[in-house]
């Protein structure tokens, strides 16, 4: 018998009996405000930044107010230009030179403040969602999901990209009795620019 | 970056749905740190393209415990360390102090089913304070656990000598109040008179690195039947 059928038959053996432990029904739970404004607070509480517009700005000119050393602005999507594309960038380890990743998420969960990024959206160069210094996330208010349980149920993503990551916030490590350290093992800095 | 991932997982941590996911990433950080949720939430549905992936599941009596039905409940646990973080013995102890990759109140309740005689010690590094039950998101019965796994290796013999006959001992001295506290008052006496090699020798493990506790002037109770026991005997005096 194979290791996998032995477990598999131990455990058909020692389950408790299925018909006193049914399957509940799919949980959504909890609030079901998928405003922005509820985004804004929780991404917030974790450290995350709204690039706001000022008076006749633009994408370009609000991340160069917001980010004035940065060398290598890295644009991952078709409408800003940035000084290099993501598609130029030759391997994972590159994506540690740049300074400012743009990229545009499918959605954001307004409970947690977090956003979507899969490889669709990183010319799967998963580690530029790791490794950039920081990165500005493009956002569709429209593309709001109200909390973890809609966005499992709703977003077609969770079943088509390999890799896929709800961000909030720069990363972030902190012990028991520990100091919060930001941007130790990831970005350092994850603005939102409403689109 | 490798191509190659390899994922080795215990076989209870498998959801049904994916659906069902949103229900312990909401439980997971915020019992483990108060945060709403983790700043990089990552999700492997597969092997990045020209790459592989594996997820090994590992058993390692997972499916024995299973059967278990008064500790069966231990598999729930989504390791949040909200137990950890309450518990009065873990926050002085820390975690190394378990022996075993499982510390903690869950821990101790966890480490005797993979080997009764290594951790036989652990689930009596208890108060049986309840926190750890009380915090625990998915309401494991740690502290329940923890007074059954001592009855369980009682009965396996997995105590070591000493410990079982004072057990025995203090079982029978506590079960009479007068005999007890001829005990306390003579265990007074002994600390602050006996020689050290009396004290300190096999019998005494826990002495090994540490000093016993000074002996104090007066107990609890003796104070109590001096001071509280007589007023309260002469204001009810009083009133009749
Ligand atoms: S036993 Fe409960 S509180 Fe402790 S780590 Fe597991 S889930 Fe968290």
């Amino acid at each position: 018998m194979s290791s996998r059928d032995s477990i598999l038959a131990t455990l058909r053996a020692n389950r408790p009996d299925p018909a006193a432990h049914e399957l509940p029904p799919v949980a959504v739970l909890g609030d079901m405000d998928a405003g922005k404004a509820r985004f804004e607070d929780a991404l917030q509480l974790l450290g995350g930044q709204i690039l706001l517009p000022q008076e006749g700005d633009t994408l370009a000119t609000a991340i160069a107010r917001r980010f004035p050393d940065a060398k290598i602005i890295c644009s991952a999507v078709p409408d800003f230009e940035g000084t290099i594309r993501l598609e130029d960038v030759a391997s994972p380890q590159q994506a540690a030179a740049t300074d400012v990743l743009v990229v545009r998420s499918p959605f954001g969960i307004s409970e947690m403040g977090s956003i979507f990024l899969s490889e669709a959206q990183l010319n799967s160069l998963n580690s530029a969602a790791h490794l950039t210094q920081h990165i500005v996330v493009i956002l569709s208010e429209k593309n709001l999901t109200a909390n973890m349980h809609t966005a499992y149920v709703e977003r077609p993503e969770f079943h088509t990209a390999r890799y896929g990551v709800l961000m909030t916030g720069p990363s972030a490590t902190a012990d028991i009795q520990g100091v919060l350290i930001r941007g130790a093992q990831g970005v350092r800095s994850l603005s939102v620019w409403w689109e | 970056m490798p191509n190659l991932h390899i994922a080795t997982l215990g076989i209870e941590r498998i959801v049904p749905r994916m659906a069902d996911m949103g229900v312990f990433i909401r439980l997971l950080s915020r019992s483990a740190l108060g945060s709403p949720i983790t700043q990089y939430t990552t999700h492997f549905r597969g092997p990045q393209k020209g790459g592989e992936m594996h997820i090994v599941l590992v058993d390692n009596g997972r499916s024995a415990r299973l059967g278990m039905e008064e500790f069966w409940t231990s598999l729930k646990c989504i390791r949040c360390g909200a137990c950890m973080n309450t518990c009065p013995v873990y926050r002085r102890s820390g975690g190394l102090s378990y022996g075993a990759v499982y510390s903690g109140p869950i821990g101790a309740i966890i480490d005797p089913t993979f080997n009764e005689r290594k951790y036989s010690t652990l689930p009596f590094a208890s108060t049986m304070n309840g926190s750890c039950t009380n915090v625990c998101p998915v309401k494991i019965n740690i502290h329940e656990q923890l007074y059954k796994w001592r009855r369980v290796l009682a009965e396996h013999h997995e105590l070591p000598f000493v410990k079982r006959e004072i057990m025995h001992m203090a079982g029978k001295l506590m079960g009479q109040p007068t005999l007890y506290r001829t005990a306390i008052n003579g265990t007074e006496v002994a600390l602050s008179s006996l020689p050290r090699f009396v004290l300190y020798n096999w019998l005494n493990p826990w002495g090994k690195h540490r000093e016993l506790p000074h002996p104090v002037k007066q107990t609890f109770h003796s104070w109590y039947k001096k001071n509280r026991l007589k007023d309260k005997k002469e204001s009810k005096g009083g009133k009749a």
